[in-house]
């Protein structure tokens, strides 16, 4: 039996029925079209199927769709739209961070929550705050780098502005 | 997958035996069991839920016991099917010996699992086992005190 | 002007991604698709004896649930053999098992239903019943008198053996001062892309066409197949290819559940949908290497290699998968043995038996890194045996530069590699000398570094030699159609296909230095057989090489084009034109007489202005097989430097060097990321992955919780340089550059960890270098010492 499901999902007010067993990530890949969102393991290990739920990047896989009533949901597609991560992206495509692509809107999810929380982090810290996204493609090295010179922009950018 | 343990019933080593071989013993007894259909003397049907890690399945099942020494000894031999889940086999030696306040109950079992359940619940499966099998013994040991309890003392 | 190859131009199609608008198999939903979930069998080996699906088919959203008997009947079986491999039998294979499942995984029925999850609610009240029997897992035991047979189809567990010698081995063996042999064995491991095996087939019954959206890195090799398996005329098969999330060799086998799909819509006559679950990659998706290979090296007194012999046992499951083989690893292994070095007598022997396991196939670097880390680590000991130092011995036997063209011991044809210049540049990005300065400091206070390194040679730009000379319809040659719009921009059609590599930046590259354009103005199509010409498309490193000689040739032949067009329309000799920066220019005075937009316009709207006889068709194409050597080798050299914890066994990898000499670079930057890319797909299986299964034929990580994939926090940075030595045989002189990271990082890692554990005599032989079995090296080596 479908359940009335109210969310917001990138600035959009989103009223669906949905079946309770109906994980976030088919909710928004199948239901609402976002497919910038991957599915890579189901399992929450991989990292392909991140989202930020109230600020707090969340595996859409392990999160049912009706446990985002009432939240608000940002995916790739709309990080994009509000240009918030702009120079992440500018970087990791000067950088060439992404091959195939199918992790890339984990990995700029887990980059946006790190540099929220740690501005100016060490290789060391990108490393580990990337250690639940998987990328088979590029040995993570470009994806480090291109996080690290986005944080030491991003800094420079803060001390000028003072 | 080797299993060995040993539970001490407070029954004399006639009931356990004869308990053994009851239809209405091992219903209760089996954790799961939603039915249990016996077929002959030493052969079982069963359908069982378990959940295993992330698998949860029904098992339909046949046990059989062979190799009987009436009051001693007998294997306990089964094997389930859980369709997409995988399938569970086994086979348990039982021997039983006669204890001061009743029957020392010894079982040495090997149990392999495939499918589904091998993949994903591996990890789990050692711990489930010897978790559904101190689960037995103690639903069979709270079966065969039943009766006495409900007898004249 | 700016020439465009040898720049690091960006990828133009890597912003889609960045903004979420990547369009993967996984994302496509077309009107009226049904979903496909395969019930597998949960044994090994087995007797089909009843497959009940009477309460299944109640389950709700099921439209319905295929058997052997409807699915089988529409395609015709395939059979992995090929003729050049003399000898070789694979039992041939259908759809879904009929009588015997063969490996835990196998299709056994198929539940066609409205949505994926309703698909899986009836496989679970599908019902298996199946009379098992003693699987056959282990491939020395497969091959001994009286084993049982893995597939009932075979005449025996001998999938195929292959045996290459030179007449003095034996001499080289007793003359020799010096042997050094040791036993390897090397997991069975997978390729784990990130998005899973996809596909969509879609049949149209009142067209009789069939069109298979299909996550692949080889779109015409399946229209192919399609078409002779499902009887169908070439012309109505496309298949189309859109953003694929990583393949590296594993897409480009023919599975059971893709030739399923294509089966069930043209029995439903809808679009059916099949994408697998992490699960259902690990138990369906190729698996690679799983060799036991047993080396020796005969030296003489100088350190000089005089021979090598080895013995490499692969099972490879219980059929040789389609159409490339499941042999072609194993033959790759003993044929690449040494190859680095000079090396005047060998003998090679394989043996690929069946067992009751998914099958092994191709994956990134076939071969390579069995052959490489053999070598190396007989190298390494060679090198204890003589008291050389590890530079110095490579030294001694790699194939000096100057010593071109150059023939292999194995038969291969090097045409110039550039063994001491890579080795030289290796030591100097090293410094060997202060690592060992550091290690001798660092084990005084307990700590256990240790640093290796790895010669290779890589096989790429293959023609025909490879397959299409055992008979397999696979394509030796790539394709191209080059055009100039109305506009005057570019657009190249091209047979070699993306999955994140840069091919269609490459191509942009290529062309445009052809016709004088900006990248920027050169869009590139791939992956769909109804637009592009037919090729070989992505395997076996032909992108660059292959794919980007045949853009060159097409683009000048455009570029010929333009100029007589031009030349008419000026009325100049097109011999005194060229192309440059979007306008056709005067060579003499550098001047520009006409804009390629003017051309364009003319061309297409005012033909009737032109003079009478000019050709105004500015379209052309372009098919290049490669000639002259059968493949372009490129070479290089690896070094590892790791920290192993004596204590827990972990091993922390510090850093990773690369030398590489892929011939002409067309982007450093895309070739240093494909670089990376692959080491660290080299180091993962030295160290973390390992598909396990237990005795009964039971995979036994099948997740990514319990399968270890290399993640950041674990990999190292790695610095990489180039030698360029470019072939001769093409005007482009590239060579190709996907398999080199992957080929010889885990031989140096190898050879890092065993450096670290010199001071207690323990050496690791196997991979992966799991924690417990560095300690479980530690240990036997403690006892050697105590109990000798």
């Amino acid at each position: 039996m479908k359940v009335l499901l109210s969310t917001t999902v990138n600035g959009e007010q989103v009223q669906e029925a949905v079946l309770p067993r109906t994980s976030l990530a088919d909710f928004l890949r199948e239901d609402l079209g976002l497919t910038g969102t991957h599915l890579g393991c189901e399992m929450g290990a991989c990292g392909a199927c991140l989202v930020l739920m109230d600020g707090v990047p969340v595996h859409a896989c392990l999160v049912l769709a009706v446990q985002a009533e009432g939240s608000t949901i940002e995916t790739i597609e709309g990080l994009n739209e509000t240009g918030a991560a702009a120079d992440l992206q500018a970087h990791f495509h000067d950088r060439n961070a992404l091959q195939c692509g199918f992790c890339t809107n984990g990995m700029l999810m887990s980059a946006q929550a790190l540099l929220e929380a740690n501005p100016v982090p060490t290789r060391d810290e990108i490393r580990d705050a990337l250690s639940g996204n998987y990328c088979r493609c590029t040995g993570y090295e470009a994806i480090v780098d291109a996080i690290d010179t986005t944080a030491r922009d991003r800094a420079a950018r803060t001390e000028a502005a003072k | 997958m080797k299993l060995e343990g040993e539970q001490l019933l407070s029954a004399d080593p006639q009931t356990v035996w004869a308990a053994l071989f009851d239809r209405d013993v091992l219903a209760e007894a089996i954790p799961g069991c939603e039915s249990l259909e016996q077929l002959s003397e030493t052969e079982f049907t069963a359908v069982v839920k378990l959940k295993i890690g992330p698998v949860s399945a029904r098992f339909k099942g046949a046990v059989t016991l062979s190799d009987i020494v009436p009051g001693q000894s007998c294997t306990l031999s089964g094997k389930g099917s859980g369709g997409v889940a995988g399938f569970a086999k086994g086979a348990a030696q039982v021997t039983l010996a006669p204890e001061a306040d009743g029957t020392r109950l010894c079982y040495d079992a090997d149990i392999a699992v495939g499918g589904k359940l091998a993949s994903l619940g591996n990890r789990l499966i050692g711990a489930t086992a010897q978790k559904l099998t101190d689960a037995f013994f103690t639903n069979f040991s709270d079966a065969l005190a039943q009766p006495e309890e409900a007898g004249p003392t | 002007m700016t020439l465009h190859i040898g720049q690091s131009q960006r990828r133009e199609n890597a912003r889609r991604h960045l903004a979420g608008r990547g369009r993967f198999v996984s994302d496509l939903a077309l009107p009226r698709m049904l979903h496909a979930v395969f019930v597998r069998s949960p044994m090994a080996k087995g007797r089909l004896v009843e497959i009940d699906t009477s309460e299944a088919e109640q389950s709700p959203g099921v439209v319905r649930i295929l058997t052997a008997a409807e699915l089988n009947a529409r395609c015709k079986p395939w059979v992995g053999t090929l003729d050049h491999f003399a000898g070789m039998q694979s039992p041939p294979m259908s759809i879904l098992a009929e009588e015997e499942v063969l490996w835990t995984g196998q299709p056994v029925a198929m539940i066609i239903a409205k949505s994926r999850a309703e698909a899986e609610d009836a496989a679970d009240l599908v019902m298996v019943d199946i009379e098992d029997s003693e699987p056959v897992t282990d491939g020395a035991a497969a091959l001994q008198d009286g084993a049982p047979l893995a597939n009932s189809g075979a005449r025996d567990n001998l999938c195929y053996e292959a045996l290459l010698e030179t007449p003095a081995v034996n001499e080289a063996f007793a003359d020799a001062a010096h042997v050094v042999e040791a036993s390897f064995t090397f997991g069975r491991h997978t390729a784990v892309t990130l998005e899973p095996r996809a596909v969509i087939a879609d049949f149209d019954p009142s067209s009789g066409a069939l069109t298979v959206h299909h996550g692949t890195q080889t779109p015409y090799q399946f229209q192919d197949v399609y078409a002779r398996h499902f009887g169908l005329p070439e012309g109505k098969v496309r298949v189309i290819a859109p953003d694929v999330g990583g393949s590296f060799g594993m897409k480009l086998h023919v599975y059971n559940e893709e030739m399923g799909a294509v089966a069930a819509s043209m029995i439903l006559e809808r679009p059916v949908r099949y994408v697998a679950d992490r699960l259902e990659s690990f138990l369906s998706d190729i698996h690679a290497r799983d060799h036991i290979v047993k080396g020796r090296m005969a030296l003489d007194a100088e350190g000089k290699i005089l021979a090598m012999d080895v013995d490499d046992l692969a099972p490879v499951g219980a059929v040789s998968a389609y159409p490339r083989t499941s042999a072609a690893e194993g033959n790759q292994v003993i044929r690449l043995m040494g190859a680095p070095y000079n090396m005047p007598d060998y003998r090679g022997r394989l043996q690929v038996a069946f067992q009751n396991k998914v099958q092994t196939s191709q994956y990134r670097a076939v071969g390579h890194p069995i052959a490489c880390a053999v070598t190396e680590a007989l190298v390494e000991r060679a090198a204890e045996v003589t008291g050389l130092d590890p530079f110095e011995i490579r030294a001694r036997n790699l194939i000096a530069d100057d010593a071109y063209p150059h023939v292999s011991a194995t038969g291969y044809q090097f045409e110039k590699l550039s063994h001491q210049a890579s080795l030289a540049k290796l030591r100097e990005m090293m410094d060997p000398d202060a690592l060992r300065a550091d290690q001798a400091r660092l084990r005084e206070q307990g700590i256990y570094r240790g640093f290796g390194i790895a010669s290779f040679v890589e096989i790429t730009n293959p023609g025909a030699a490879f397959y299409g000379v055992g008979g397999a319809r696979i394509s030796a040659q790539d394709g191209a159609v080059v055009r100039m719009t109305p506009s005057g921009d570019i657009h190249c059609a091209i047979s070699v296909t993306e999955q994140g590599q840069g091919t269609e930046t490459i191509i942009a590259q290529v062309v445009a230095d052809q016709l004088g354009v900006s990248p920027e103005r050169v869009s590139v199509t791939t992956g769909d057989t109804a637009t592009t010409p037919s090729g070989g498309a992505t395997w076996a490193c032909r992108g660059a090489g292959i794919g980007g000689e045949t853009a060159l040739r097409a683009g000048r032949k455009l570029r010929e084009r333009i100029l007589t067009l031009a030349g008419a329309l000026l009325q100049a000799d097109p011999a005194t034109l060229r192309l440059e920066d979007g306008a056709v220019v005067d060579v003499a005075t550098g001047e520009a007489r006409i804009t390629l937009e003017e051309i364009g316009r003319v061309a297409t709207y005012r033909p009737d202005t032109l003079p009478d006889g000019v050709d105004h068709s500015l379209t052309v194409a372009h098919h290049f097989a490669p000639s002259g050597y059968p493949f372009d080798f490129t070479n290089g050299i690896q070094g590892s430097l790791v920290e192993v914890d004596v204590e827990t066994g972990i091993v922390r990898i510090l850093k990773h060097w690369v030398v590489e000499d892929c011939g002409r670079i067309i982007n450093p930057l895309l070739v240093d990321e494909q670089i990376r890319g692959g080491v660290v797909q080299g180091l993962g299986p030295a160290f973390f992955e390992e598909c396990q299964y237990d005795a009964d034929g039971q995979l036994t990580n099948g997740s990514l919780a319990d399968y270890l994939v290399p993640m950041a926090c674990e990999m190292p940075d790695i610095e990489i340089a180039h030698i360029e030595t470019p072939t001769e045989d093409t005007i482009l002189g590239a060579k190709g550059v996907g398999e080199a990271g992957t080929a010889a990082a885990g031989a140096a890692a190898m050879n890092a960890v065993n450096d670290a554990l010199r001071p207690f005599g323990a050496r690791l032989t196997q991979t992966p270098m799991t924690p417990l079995r560095i300690l479980d090296a530690l240990d036997a080596a403690r006892k050697q010492r105590t109990d000798p």
